[in-house]
């Protein structure tokens, strides 16, 4: 995921570290992080470890994502890095319309194991499709467990590239979504799921 | 309020560092040359930034803030390394521009004595001129270097480099006069 780095920037980024290491008690690996402001959803807040994107969220601003990932990862030393430019160019072609696909490898090692089939469920679902909570659920292995299902696509921690916007209730109505149902709905226009 | 919003003080360094820290840095390494200093005077930036961080008017420029507060800290650092006085006066030789006669009070051999009180009367003036001219004599002086070095150091040309050391000089001597 990142980019080959020169000396320079690996001092920079050394020099950084024994900072947030020497004021903050943060000395864990480094989370990678980045913003896109002007999406037709609002603003997205990025983070990556090395193995993969582990937050795509909807923020209010830089602060308030940075508050949350701390607040979240107690022990890593955050850095706003272009490491996530690769990322940010495929939603960008997905706002575009140009494709509704991602390449991006995602890690979701921060959810439970039943949370991460309902996730992986999801992401099978293709752009264009929507599915339910139960037929979700379902295919995680427990038909019954709709609403666990539910909850588990809102606490998704990576909007957009794991569809969860494609997952409405039984009744054909909108549901929930933790971006609000007007993104929900813009994203499943913008896919051509969600004729008005 | 709970702990997950709470937050501490340490968070605000953290949010500082994860906007900043790389440019910084950069900007840091660049000016004196030595990673351990910088290391430093990273350091140092951000816990003056933290402490100061009410004084900062909201909507102001962060970013630029933290810069005058990184570039003040390399420069103290740079002059209080050498003999700023003696150099100053040589490099005002070099620039072709008569020193006061203090400057060359002790020639090629020392500046006045650290305790002088001139030695705080030249970095007083140095401290309010415009900030490149501030940087570009500094490193010159301080910093021992060539104008192609300061020019390479700040971002620039060499010509504006030996401008801004120039002008730096002129002044001074003016208000030496």
């Amino acid at each position: 995921m990142m980019a080959r780095e020169t000396d320079d920037e690996r001092a920079e980024r050394r020099l950084v570290h024994r900072a947030f290491e020497r004021l903050t008690g943060r000395d864990g690996a480094p989370l990678q992080y980045a913003l896109m402001d002007d999406t037709p959803v609002g603003v997205l807040g990025l983070a990556a470890g090395p193995a993969g994107l582990r937050r795509l969220e909807y923020v209010e601003g830089e602060d308030d994502f940075l508050r949350h990932l701390l607040a979240e990862f107690p022990d890593r030393p955050l850095e706003r890095s272009a490491a996530l430019d690769a990322v940010r160019r495929e939603l960008d072609r997905y706002f575009a319309g140009r494709r509704f696909t991602f390449d991006t490898r995602v890690d979701l090692s921060d959810v439970t194991p039943f949370q991460q089939r309902v996730l992986r469920e999801t992401a099978k679902v293709p752009a264009g499709k929507v599915t339910t909570y139960t037929e979700v659920a379902t295919r995680a292995g427990r038909p019954h467990a709709a609403r666990a299902a539910g909850n588990a696509l809102h606490d998704n921690p990576i909007a957009i590239i794991v569809p969860c916007h494609r997952v409405l209730r039984g009744d054909g109505s909108l549901g929930g979504y933790a971006g609000g149902l007007p993104a929900k709905e813009w994203l499943l226009k913008h896919e051509g799921a969600l004729l008005i | 309020m709970t702990a997950h919003h709470r937050a501490t003080a340490s968070d605000a360094i953290a949010i500082l560092l994860a906007k900043h820290g790389l440019e910084l840095a950069r900007h840091l390494r660049r000016l004196v040359r030595d990673d351990d200093v910088a290391a430093d005077l990273l350091q140092d930036t951000f816990l003056k930034a933290h402490g100061a961080l009410g004084g900062l008017r909201p909507g102001s420029n962060e970013r630029a803030w933290l810069y005058r507060i990184a570039t003040n800290a390399a420069l103290n650092h740079l002059r209080s390394r050498t003999r700023e006085a003696a150099a100053l006066a040589r490099h005002a030789r070099d620039a072709d521009v008569a020193a006061p006669a203090w400057l060359d009070a002790d020639g090629a051999g020392g500046g006045p004595h650290e305790t002088d009180p001139r030695h705080a009367a030249v970095w007083a003036r140095v401290a309010g001129l415009p900030e490149r001219q501030k940087v570009a004599l500094t490193l010159r002086v301080s910093g021992q270097c060539d104008y192609g070095e300061i020019a390479r150091r700040m971002g620039g040309t060499e010509a504006a480099a030996r401008a801004n050391v120039h002008q730096a000089i002129k002044r001074l001597r003016k208000e030496f006069r």
